[in-house]
């Protein structure tokens, strides 16, 4: 039994070297090459002084040599913290600072976009691909992996050390680094083993960025069966007809994905079953489905398992439901379902009790078991608020995560999810704290006053808005403002429509009325 | 001649939308040959908003097994695409 990780890897590669492992961008890695590139690439660390627990940084898009890093720096004791190759360079400045990361895997124009304060913390960098002019000396190229050995490293970590941090939006401006140990990976990877039942005749998709933590299922459950991961890069993603066509090419038989990339393939991709044979499983979390396409996708692929999927990147996937075709009619939202195995959730209500099944009561989501982050990195104040002693369980101490979710729990035992506690939203899948849209805003010298909002779409989940209030009158643009948004936050997050006025709505605390903004937006039709 | 001059006009309501919407995104620069995809001026919404635009200001119908990669890589590969169409 892997307890770490990598071991998946060494496991799988004595049992299928000669296997493709990965395919991305016309090329691909078996199974024996990618733990021996993994191998040298941690060899290549060590060498250089990576320390148990150090941080590196993966910022390059998405490409088989994605998983070597990956597991390369596993291998080496290392974490690592994939950064969106798309966001804005002082975003990524700001996390480099803020988990000290000491090797940055990345290409020569990324880096030289860096700011040279963020850079502080960095020992050197490996780069992908033409290092472009003045990359600095103490950098490597990629190539450089080839002059270590590739044999295999004894495992030095233990199954409670992190695997990697994943960045997500954080409501007072700043991103914040969700730590995950290689058990908490594990618990979630292992139930889906289990669940979806996944072999080496596989083929599984990768439709996710590796920053967001839906690409864990892809890469390690891939991994772990000896199966073939197909990357769906961004020139696919973007294309329902091709990404409809790379389905039926690559013969994928498990996809994963948020429900808006089915939607568009629903939409324009031409979907048909009779073309998609090998298609056997379809999951999709990460924002709610409307029901009115999943119907249609339910229609369009009778053969296909549905599987909506629940949790936050602090838990990974908590809980899970398998649509059911015949119960699909009379349904008006589709339930977020029951726990995984080896995972315990509970709804609290208002007065602090546990909700009951069938009382009909909502109550905010809570999670306990060895899916559960250990918390943010370098910041105390917010995991004490999402993670919590359990003070249900009276026999020892341990920790419980707040999901910010409210839910029902039906008689039936399935959970539903009824809307947030606070102003986190989803867009196209993306966890959007809209918080740190207004802080974007209000950096902008003549920004006065700022309320970010997200308009329900079903397509997409939400559209974001905002209303802002210069100055003075007259002095600001909605595009000036956009621009200035994209320095700060990533493309998801720029509200695509920003409307002037000269005040905004406020609470009888002073505070911007959010709830008053929202009900004067016009409805979706 | 007249030909010509519907051509540059092409181009230019083009480029002008590419870039209205490149900017927006923060993106100051696109050249006729840049990647839209690579640069994400482009995202799964601004690839419908794009197609409905060369919709109506061309009066072309863009069916979806249309909306692939090369026909929308850059300013200049939308240009060839939509005067294609034109021409046909």
């Amino acid at each position: 039994m892997a307890y770490v990780l990598q071991q998946l890897l060494s496991a799988s590669a004595k049992r299928y070297p000669e296997k493709p492992v990965v395919c991305a961008r016309g090329k691909a890695l078996t199974y024996r090459e990618l733990d021996e590139h993994s191998n040298q690439l941690a060899q290549l660390l060590l060498a250089r002084g990576l320390k148990k627990g150090d941080r590196v940084g993966l910022y390059f898009p998405k490409s088989v040599e994605s998983l070597a890093a990956m597991f390369g720096v596993l291998k080496a004791g290392g974490v690592y913290v994939p950064l969106d190759p798309q966001a804005p360079a002082e975003r990524i400045g700001y996390i480099i600072g803020n988990c000290q990361i000491k090797v940055l895997i990345t290409t020569g124009d990324r880096l030289h976009a860096l700011d040279s304060a963020a850079l502080r913390s960095l020992e050197f960098s490996i780069l992908l691909g033409a290092a472009g002019n003045g990359s600095f000396e103490r950098d490597l190229p990629w190539a450089a992996l080839s002059e270590y050995p590739s044999t295999e490293l004894a495992v030095q970590n233990v199954t409670t050390d992190l695997a990697y941090i994943l960045y997500t939006s954080g409501s007072t401006g700043r991103p914040k680094g969700v730590m995950l140990t290689h058990q908490n990976a594990l618990t979630f990877v292992q139930w889906c083993a289990d669940t979806f039942r996944v072999t080496a005749e596989d083929n599984l998709s990768n439709h996710a960025p590796l920053h967001f933590d839906l690409s864990v299922f892809d890469v390690y459950n891939s991994v772990e069966a000896g199966a073939t991961l197909h990357m769906v890069t961004d020139d696919l993603a973007l294309f329902p007809a091709s990404l409809a066509n790379f389905i039926r090419d690559r013969q994928i038989s498990i996809w994963y994905s948020v429900p808006s990339a089915l939607v568009l393939l629903l939409l324009h991709g031409n979907l048909r079953a009779e073309n998609l044979p090998r298609l056997r499983i379809v999951l999709f979390a990460g924002e709610v489905f409307a029901m009115k396409y999943l119907r249609q996708l339910a229609e369009l692929l009778p053969q296909v398992e549905l599987y909506n999927l629940y949790g936050p990147t602090e838990t990974n996937v908590c809980t899970y439901h398998r649509v059911d075709r015949d119960r699909l009619h009379g349904m008006t939202s589709l339930p977020i379902g029951q726990a995984c195995a080896n995972t315990e959730v509970f709804a609290v209500d208002e007065n602090d009790q546990i909700v009951a099944a069938g009382s009909g009561k909502e109550g905010e989501l809570h999670v306990r078991g060895p899916a559960v982050t250990p918390g943010y990195w370098a910041d105390a104040e917010k995991t004490n608020k999402a993670c919590l002693p359990n003070r249900f369980q009276p026999h020892f101490e341990e920790k419980m995560y707040r999901t910010g979710d409210i839910v029902t729990l039906s008689a039936d035992g399935d959970y539903y999810y009824v809307g947030r506690r606070d102003s986190m939203v989803k867009s196209r899948g993306y966890r959007i704290e809209l918080g740190e849209i207004e802080a974007a805003l209000l950096s902008h010298p003549g920004v006065r006053e700022a309320a970010a909002l997200a308009i329900p779409d079903e397509e997409v989940g939400s559209r974001l808005k905002a209303i802002v209030a210069p100055h003075s009158a007259g002095t600001l643009s909605a595009k000036e403002l956009q621009q200035h948004c994209a320095t700060r936050i990533p493309k998801y997050m720029i509200p695509e429509q920003i409307e002037l006025r000269d005040t905004l709505p406020k609470t009888s605390t002073g505070k911007v009325d959010r709830i008053q903004l929202s009900r004067t937006q016009p409805q979706p039709v | 001649m007249t030909e010509q001059v519907e051509n540059v006009n092409v181009k230019d309501q083009i480029r002008e939308f590419v870039r209205e919407a490149a900017q927006r995104k923060g993106v100051s620069e696109v050249t006729d040959d840049q990647s839209l995809v690579e640069s994400g001026v482009i995202d799964s919404l601004g690839i419908f908003r794009l197609v409905a635009f060369l919709e109506e200001s061309f009066r072309v119908r863009i069916g979806d097994e249309e909306i692939v990669g090369e026909n929308f890589e850059s300013i200049a590969g939308i240009e060839r695409f939509v005067l294609n169409k034109l021409n046909r």
